[in-house]
């Protein structure tokens, strides 16, 4: 025994080294996949009031920049404006109208960016606000130029977003010229670059195509452009297009976005969930229609 | 060691995390070369700093980055090994005529050749490790060894540059 504690003594430096390399190794695998776990991480208070403090400088510099961003997009939303107030005036093809509540679904909420990365292989930004202003984990962020990420863990004043420039980030796409459907995904070596999959090669695409977010997402309104096409080739296997986009958020000068909040998320869900969705039942059919 | 003596090494200590979270973090060089200058904190302790207190000390330096880098465990691991390698790697680099009594580790006592060796061996361990860490993908080795060689040229002159602005 007296031979045990020398022996744990002499090694001492030894033991405990192994037990903190091993208590290092096990949070950095598992703690990342824990969406509330707030404490080792810039949405950590003190970290984010520090973080925020010496952003506050930085922020100066940027501002031009912002306010570029910000011109482009006031010249956007009165072009669409304009466009909507027109199209009015048109009869629709189809008699479809969206009940007011399915229209205005998708709520903007203002947030600043107080830390952000672009350069990792697993890029995040660290936002600030959080559950106070009614954010949630899975929520769609965007900027005044494009996409930007989804939150994935949120404290009561910050939030913590995983960008679009992260390995397991995917997200369903389209080509807004002729509605093709396919999926986003960083490959984690340049942050201006993203690619798309899945688009099948009898397909037309161009060079300067915009992709923008698909029709079939809860998280994003659709429409809002992810990347512009710099490069069209095929894919190994000849069945799929190898398209490569250029992001169309700014990261750099990233300051302010917009978390997307999506207002019958619940609902939409609570649908699916529903047991007779998963499973029509055609002897229930003649409940259902009415007479 | 007396308390005269700790002071200064525990403001360095500190003086090296608060540069990298809030200085050195923003600097990266064509999306390749990063800095980590805060492992001199761990590198730069006195000689006499037994193998326990540098462990713990590298943890504790690695997980305070970690905060600022959220990769939660990353630079802990990393830092953690290059702390416990530390009086290994002294040893292997032991010159002929073995340590003088009265050298300190600084680039003035040690010489440039010593010095730049020391750092290099011990960077190049805490930048792959944490590099291949965080990709967690064989696929990314090449992108990770790119990365690794700008970071340790990257590490090392901002270390060395630091080195003299140090009062003997």
């Amino acid at each position: 025994m007296y031979r045990l504690f020398q022996f744990i003594s002499k090694q001492r430096a030894f033991i405990v080294f192994v037990l903190l390399e091993v208590l290092s190794l096990w949070m950095f695998y598992s703690y990342n996949n824990y969406p509330n776990a707030v404490f080792f991480n810039t949405t950590n208070y003190y970290a984010a009031k520090a973080l925020e403090t010496s952003n506050s400088i930085a922020e100066f510099y940027n501002l031009r920049n912002v306010n570029q961003d910000l011109a482009m997009e006031n010249k956007q939303l009165r072009e669409t404006v304009l466009k909507l107030q027109a199209q009015q005036l048109v009869q629709p093809k189809v008699n479809y109208k969206a009940d007011s509540i399915v229209a205005a679904r998708f709520q903007p909420i203002v947030a600043k960016v107080t830390e952000l990365t672009t350069n990792q292989f697993n890029n995040y930004i660290t936002i600030d606000k959080g559950t106070a202003d009614g954010l949630a984990p899975g929520m769609g962020v965007i900027s005044s130029t494009g996409v930007v990420g989804k939150i994935k863990s949120c404290s009561e004043h910050m939030s913590r977003v995983i960008s679009v420039l992260h390995s397991e980030y995917t997200m369903s796409a389209k080509i807004r010229r002729n509605n093709e459907i396919g999926s986003v995904k960083w490959d984690g070596k340049n942050p201006e670059l993203l690619e798309m999959t899945d688009v099948s090669r009898y397909k037309l695409v161009k060079q300067r195509d915009t992709i923008v977010t698909s029709d079939y997402n809860y998280v994003f309104p659709a429409d809002i452009a992810i990347g512009y096409v710099t490069k069209v080739g095929v894919k190994k296997d000849m069945t799929f297009h190898d398209i490569q986009l250029k992001v169309a958020t700014n990261f750099n000068t990233l300051s302010y976005v917009y978390v997307i909040k999506n207002r019958l998320e619940k609902e939409v869900k609570q649908l699916e969930e529903t047991p007779e969705n998963k499973t029509p039942q055609t002897s229930k059919a003649p409940q259902t229609t009415k007479p | 060691m007396t308390l005269r003596n700790i002071i200064p090494e525990v403001l360095t200590f500190i003086f090296y995390l608060l540069l990298q979270v809030f200085f050195v973090r923003q600097l990266v060089f064509f999306d390749y070369a990063f800095c980590f200058a805060y492992v001199a904190a761990v590198l730069l302790l006195p000689f006499e700093t037994s193998r326990l207190q540098l462990v713990i000390l590298g943890f504790v330096a690695g997980l305070f980055v970690d905060i600022f880098y959220n990769t939660t465990g990353a630079n802990a691991a990393a830092t953690t090994l290059i702390a416990y390698l530390r009086p290994s790697i002294i040893t292997l680099l032991t010159p002929q005529r073995g340590y003088d009594e009265r050298q300190v580790l600084t680039l003035r006592s040690m010489g440039f050749g010593w010095f730049i060796s020391y750092l290099g061996i011990l960077t190049l361990i805490h930048h792959f490790v944490l590099f291949m860490l965080e990709a967690s993908d064989w696929g990314l080795f090449f992108q990770v060894i790119l990365k690794v060689l700008a970071s340790i040229i990257f590490t090392n002159t901002v270390i060395v540059i630091l080195q003299f602005f140090r009062k003997e």
